[in-house]
């Protein structure tokens, strides 16, 4: 389930996974950028643009009638963070042809529409029509201010925020409210032709009889004009373990420790950290579920994450606000058990397997098997199911361990929920 | 054993084990995961039931939950240690109608259905281990406390329904959470955990036979027990309350506007009535409806406005929603168009269109396990024909939806639940 690759000239790549597995064909494609404050909001804003219409389907309504007539395809853009890049989107998905009455007219049909979409909004006079900026630009502002609406998500963002606030990192993947009221339509419009342009596309396919898909998908037309080089990720120690405390009116406080460390994507050490992060909070059998929740009763969910583009580890916890210190205390107590090796054979075997069977479960999603890309696509090296998995495989103990040092509690982030019944 | 071919080509094998228990099994060629599940017919709507020699027995709201929790312990540990073993991931989900425990893995199938099998067989409660599982489950509700669409959606339930259960949370409340005790679990697990009152169902790339011989050797093999029979109160056909408000730390307020109707109990009726509504719902709240071109334009909804319809034997509601500044607006513009839609002949081509779009998402819902078994299982605790969807749904025409939508869009029965932001942190009410 792994893509064959191909260069579609500057810049452009075609990536291919033929498989029978599915019932449908799976296209997604990618636009690289880098992030920062100035830009990232008018990236996110494009996404929700591209939505409103094409020159052939000028309005939502009409694409969404061709996409129901397809046959249930479907379209979807978003702008994405991976490490410091910004990720703009474009996900198409239609029935397998040999499953409709119609199916030859249906792909052909179905791909026209997704260029369509993808290259051709609908413009007018210099910039996007006025309405649908407008609309479109107000909607991303309230979809910002939105973000308080799930506790969850909104600390991890500002953890990030609060722990990363002079890197790239801090940017939020949908730009800033002062960033989105600055936009101007001209301008916007400017800006979606050149990241087209000139940015780094990957298109990648997922199906069955690709080789057709990928003949018409040669004779489409792309708008490109050479291709840009983009940043690689700040890379930073940790400072002084710093507190920050936010107040909400919730009935449950998020907490989250945002860990610092120096191994990366491309680093020997990665899959020591990738080990250790599942040994830690990855799954319900980690030493975070298993004490913070299961021992002490602390917490519903409590769980780790690593972004190894970055190289930053988060916890993440929901608890209640008279419990934060003590919840916090336990969450270092597991963080310094392994970073003096205390991992048993079974924590090592069962997170192993786990991650093992998480990854390899992934070959039987389409999404899945473009998404896992990801990290490689940024980084620069993709890689495939058979090394990864064996990669993993082949963690020791000590790797782990090694991994685990190099952790730095940087920011402890608490958002504070107000209304909590004693 | 029956063999039924799914649209897609797909072998699906079901059939009643001599215990009782219905299984169904998707053969997925080529899929690297494998997906159980095994569910028991038995919900957070069942908290008063009669049990054969010991008359009615009422429980405390969000026992099933409590008890889904529950199975988890063993007396030798967790049973997630044990799935970790096999490099299983396993979950489980209760539901205002079912409990569901489910995994996934890519080896050892059969270890991990006899697993599953065996620690939903046997209980293991005590006195501490209850009493520790209640500050968990009363995080958990918190949490569900602070979840904009959850409140919204439960306090418009409260506003259709007077007694229907419907109306009390799935994990029930921090009060009635905090009264269960090991008699009562017991006692619920002893009613519902049959396996006649239970299915099981399994997909991937998957050996029948294994899958069959690996549960049998663990659930209790004898002939068929009595289920507790479960009360329902009386629900009246109109809505408890027209207008429930609510304030939460949120950016928008949000509305939601429920439509209740009478349960339909003959399974294929029962989906027919359920594919014609998600006709006349997309005529109104899919991207393709023109009445969303207008509100969207007017900034009156963004892209959070939908429309759902849900139908059990035990209740049954339509329900539009989205985030808006102006919830009376909103309210009266789809009362319009509730309107509308029932009395303007609806056009043949938009229905024939979404005929193909339902036509397309059923096909390729059979690529995810998940949503393949889940809803399955779902159909068949509801007695709906799910092999029949397909027939059913070339058979519709507009009047078809026309009707439907007179009968589960009703201006009479019809609730609204908003929640307002707080209107600043530290001075809300919650």
């Amino acid at each position: 389930m792994d893509f064959t690759h191909c260069s579609l000239g500057a810049g452009v790549r075609l990536h291919l996974c033929e498989t029978d597995k599915f019932n449908t064909i799976t296209c997604k494609m990618f636009v690289q950028q880098n992030l920062a404050p100035d830009t990232a909001a008018a990236t996110a804003l494009i996404p929700a643009l591209l939505k409103r219409g094409s020159m052939k389907f000028p309005s939502t309504r009409q694409i969404a009638r061709e996409l129901e007539y397809l046959h249930a395809a479907s379209f979807s853009a978003d702008a994405l963070k991976i490490g410091e890049r910004q990720l703009l989107e474009i996900y198409f998905d239609m029935i397998d042809p040999s499953l409709l009455p119609d199916g030859e007219e249906n792909w052909k049909r179905g791909l026209a529409t997704l260029w369509d979409i993808a290259f051709h909004p609908f413009i007018e006079g210099s910039g996007f029509r006025q309405e649908y900026f407008d609309q479109e630009k107000l909607n991303l502002r309230r979809e910002v201010e939105g973000l308080i609406n799930d506790k969850r998500s909104y600390a991890l963002v500002r953890a990030a925020a609060v722990m990363c606030g002079d890197e790239p990192y801090g940017v939020y993947r949908y730009g800033s409210v002062p960033a989105i009221d600055a936009l101007e339509n001209a301008a916007e419009y400017r800006y979606y032709q050149e990241l087209m342009a000139t940015r780094p596309l990957d298109i990648f396919i997922v199906g069955k009889n690709l080789d057709l898909v990928a003949n018409e998908i040669a004779r489409l037309e792309l708008p490109r004009q050479g291709v840009e080089t983009l940043a690689p990720p700040v890379v930073r120690q940790a400072a002084e373990e710093r507190w920050h405390v936010e107040e909400v009116p919730a009935q449950q406080t998020v907490l989250v420790l945002g860990y610092r460390t120096g191994v990366r994507y491309l680093d020997p050490g990665y899959y020591g950290l990738v080990v250790a992060n599942g040994i830690l909070g990855g799954f319900p059998h980690s030493k975070l579920f298993m004490n913070v929740r299961e021992r002490s009763s602390l917490a519903y969910y409590v769980s780790s994450f690593v972004d190894g583009t970055k190289g930053v580890l988060m916890v993440n916890a929901g608890v209640s606000a008279a419990k934060v210190e003590e919840a916090v205390r336990i969450i270092k107590e597991q963080v310094d058990a392994l970073q003096q090796g205390q991992i048993t054979p079974e924590e090592l075997e069962q997170t192993k397997v786990g991650l093992c069977s998480s990854i390899a479960s992934m070959a039987d999603d389409p999404g899945s098997v473009i998404d896992r890309n990801l990290a490689g696509l940024v980084n620069g090296e993709m890689r495939s199911f058979d090394d990864v998995l064996g990669a993993i495989k082949s963690v020791t103990a000590a790797d782990v361990q090694a991994a685990a040092k190099t952790l730095q509690l940087d920011t402890v982030y608490v958002l504070k929920g107000s209304l909590e019944k004693e | 054993m029956e063999k039924i071919k799914a649209p897609t080509g797909e072998e699906l094998l079901t059939g009643y084990l001599p215990n009782g228990l219905h299984y169904g099994i998707l053969l997925k060629p080529g899929f690297v995961k494998k997906y159980a599940v095994l569910a028991v017919k038995y919900g957070s709507l069942d908290s008063k039931f009669e049990l054969p020699g010991e008359g009615v027995v009422e429980v405390p709201d969000g026992i099933a939950h409590f008890l889904e929790h529950k199975l988890f312990e063993e007396p030798e540990g967790n049973v997630f240690d044990r799935f970790a073993q096999l490099g299983a991931s396993v979950n489980a989900f209760t539901s205002y109608t079912q409990t569901a425990y489910l995994f996934s893995t890519v080896d050892h199938l059969p270890a991990a259905l006899r697993e599953l099998a065996r620690f939903v067989t046997y209980p293991y409660l005590t006195y501490e281990n209850v009493e520790k599982e209640k500050g968990i489950i009363i995080q958990e509700l918190l949490m569900y406390e602070d979840h904009p669409d959850r409140r919204l959606h439960k306090n418009l339930l409260n506003a259709l329904y007077h007694v229907n259960p419907v109306r009390i949370d799935v994990g029930g409340t921090p009060e009635s959470v905090s009264q269960i005790t090991v008699d009562w679990l017991l006692k619920c697990y002893r009613a519902f955990y049959q396996p006649a009152n239970m299915a099981l169902f399994v997909a991937g790339d998957v050996e029948p036979q294994q899958v069959l011989e690996a549960v049998q050797g663990e659930l209790p093999n004898d002939p068929p027990q009595p289920v507790g029979n479960r009360i329902y109160p009386e629900e009246p056909a109109h809505i408890n309350e027209e207008w429930i408000e609510d304030r939460l730390s949120i950016s928008r307020p949000r509305c939601a506007l429920g439509f209740k109707s009478e349960p339909i109990s003959d399974g294929r009726e029962s989906l027919r009535r359920y594919l014609a509504m998600n006709i006349a719902i997309r005529l109104i709240a899919a991207r393709s409806s023109p009445y969303y071109e207008r509100l969207y334009d007017s900034g009156l909804v963004d892209d959070s406005f939908g429309a759902s319809f849900s139908s059990t034997p035990f209740y049954s509601y339509c329900m539009v929603t989205s985030q808006t500044d102006d919830p009376y607006r909103f309210v009266e513009e789809i009362k319009g168009i509730a309107r509308d839609v029932q009395r303007e002949a609806i056009c043949e081509a938009d229905v024939e269109r979404l005929k193909r779009q339902l036509y397309g998402s059923y096909i390729a819902a059979f690529d995810s396990l998940e949503y393949t078994a889940n809803s399955y299982i779902t159909h068949f605790f509801n007695g709906t024909p799910y092999f029949e969807y397909l027939s059913i749904l070339q058979g519709l025409t507009a009047k078809d939806v026309q009707e439907a939508a007179a009968r589960h869009l009703d201006l009479e029965k019809c609730a609204v639940s908003v929640l307002w932001p707080t209107e600043g942190p530290g001075r809300g009410q919650g």
